[in-house]
């Protein structure tokens, strides 16, 4: 029970490498090919939504299960929690688009004539954004923190006190993040096609966001099963986690659904442009989305057998967190980029030293302690858990 | 409960059927019952309700009855996939609990007198399987005595 990830030289070893060559190649790509500084940014906006998104979706699948009190995710509750530490290097890397701010929003150009714009400026202008920016990441650095800690004082500690805490934080978590998800979604990517709105965007990123975090919870599981950690996760664990995987990619789905269906019946010209740039250019990526996001995951998961198996549900997880970087550039490069944007090596050495830079964070902060909070009341019930 | 079942089993007795008030974990994998096969009917019928409803509206919004709605194209994916999906879970709603009736011979006016009213209220019951009553009765209780049982007979 007292097991603890060492975080190995090697792994140190290999996930610097993989970042200082991710960082190098983009910046060779970005010198010798000239790919606009549009395509630049779009890119590190891009990255830093998607690892926000496992940050905070962790945050999400650990706060809606401690307000449920639910008990079979005690044994793995310190891997979301390890990835939530990610959060404040994503706030420094999110402070970095001010200076690429007016590559990417049109909205700022302050000698824009534009009608529609003009109405929106008590909400979309540059110091607002900014100090959104800050309210939000203050808002989920301190929360889940303060989660974080709580629960892993019940390592020393037996005082339920704690635990009660942790609850309690988590269901302000849950309403602080309610609402500031879908804001900052407004912000970040949807004010890029910034005459374009749907009221539905807020939650469709939301859903994508805990679909991902899930996905690389269920990678961590597998790679410390792999390492011979986590014996006492059974298949019973894994399939509570394929289930919440196929219900959420279902959920995501219906979601796209509903915003493309809505826009597609009503046809008003300012709802429609969001689908017409998407479709009519970037035709193979947009069904290549729906595809893996959709398919992927419901014929995957279907059966029982399936569910069960770690290394079936880790290959399906890994592809459904491709399916869901191909989701965010959807939504984000053919707004910014236009005509220039694609999938090159430019976006796959920026998404890998994001990645290994966050798995770093990760296994830095999981080798901290042990990986089981032994003093946790519910500790006793996920061992004996059934599904 | 599981503790009784696993002793007679393991005593070579036959269990018919065990009842109890609500699901008992690990009670199926002791009696080694085989997992149910109706979800794969379920699909089954889901998949056709899927195709029939698909098939259905693209054969009447083209051939049978086109209808200019909205200024849409007669055969547009996006309306149909609502009324799809809904015949899809009917179907598969209606086809599961059709085959589990059938499978469990559920009809209408069918009449049954339980074995004991509590049964069907709050008791946890096993039925063992009796060659020769007197005997196996006197073998059960042996083995039993150690649990707590309300009443053999």
């Amino acid at each position: 029970m007292d097991e603890q990830f060492d975080f190995k030289k090697k792994y140190r070893n290999i996930l610097i490498i993989l970042m200082t060559g991710g960082i190098l190649v983009s910046l060779a790509v970005i010198l010798i090919s000239k790919p606009g500084a549009s395509r630049i940014w779009a890119n590190v906006l891009l990255n830093n939504q998607y690892f926000i998104g496992l940050s905070l979706g962790a945050a999400f699948f650990l706060a809606v299960h401690r307000v449920a009190q639910s008990g079979w995710h005690t044994l793995l509750q310190r891997l979301p929690d390890a990835m939530t530490t990610f959060l404040p290097v994503a706030f420094i890397l999110m402070l970095l688009i001010y200076f690429g701010i007016h590559n990417l929003y049109s909205w700022t150009d302050k000698n824009l004539s534009d009608k529609v714009i003009e109405g929106k400026r008590a909400w979309l202008n540059i110091p607002f954004f900014f100090a959104r920016l800050v309210f939000y990441f203050a808002g989920w650095i301190a929360l889940t923190s303060m989660i974080r800690k709580n629960s892993n004082t019940l390592m020393t500690s037996s005082d339920l006190k704690y635990h009660n805490r942790k609850i309690l934080f988590s269901g302000l978590f849950l309403v602080f993040y309610g609402i500031t998800v879908s804001a900052s979604s407004w912000d970040w990517i949807m004010s890029l096609d910034a005459h374009w709105y749907s009221t539905l965007f807020g939650w469709y990123v939301l859903i994508g966001m805990f679909v991902t975090s899930l996905a690389f919870i269920t990678l961590l599981i597998w790679f410390l099963k792999r390492l011979g950690y986590l014996k006492y996760i059974r298949p019973d664990h894994i399939h509570d986690m394929a289930i919440l995987i196929f219900a959420f990619s279902i959920f995501w789905t219906y979601q796209w659904y509903a915003q493309y269906e809505l826009i597609w019946y009503g046809h008003l010209p300012e709802e429609t442009s969001y689908y017409i740039t998407r479709l009519h250019h970037f035709k193979i990526i947009f069904f290549i989305n729906l595809g893996i996001n959709f398919s992927v995951p419901f014929f995957g998961l279907i059966t029982i057998n399936s569910k069960r198996q770690i290394g079936w549900v880790a290959i399906i997880a890994a592809i459904v967190l491709m399916g869901h970087w191909i989701d965010y550039w959807l939504m984000i490069m053919p707004a910014t980029a236009g005509d220039k944007a694609g999938i090159g090596v430019l976006e796959v050495c920026m998404t890998l030293f994001y990645a290994s830079l966050f798995i770093f964070i990760v296994l830095r902060s999981l080798s901290t302690g042990p990986l089981v909070i032994k003093n946790d009341p519910y500790i006793e019930e996920s061992l004996n858990y059934e599904s | 409960m599981l503790q009784a079942v696993r002793k007679l089993l393991d005593n070579k007795e036959t269990i018919t059927d065990v009842l109890s008030p609500f699901p008992v974990h690990g009670l199926d994998e002791t009696l080694s019952i085989k997992r149910s096969r109706i979800p794969v009917g379920g699909f089954i019928f889901g998949a056709l309700g899927a195709i029939l409803a698909f098939g259905f509206q693209a054969w009447v919004f083209t051939v049978s009855y086109p209808l200019i709605i909205g200024g849409k194209p007669f055969f547009s994916i996006p309306t149909f996939i609502p009324i799809t999906f809904e015949v899809t879970v009917l179907f598969a709603g209606l086809s599961m609990v059709t085959a589990f009736l059938i499978r469990s011979r559920l009809k209408p006016d069918i009449s049954f007198k339980p074995l004991d009213e509590r049964i069907t209220d709050d008791r946890f019951v096993i039925l063992v399987d009796t060659a020769d009553k007197e005997l196996t009765l006197n073998r059960v209780k042996s083995l039993l005595s150690g649990i707590h049982t309300l009443e053999i007979r």
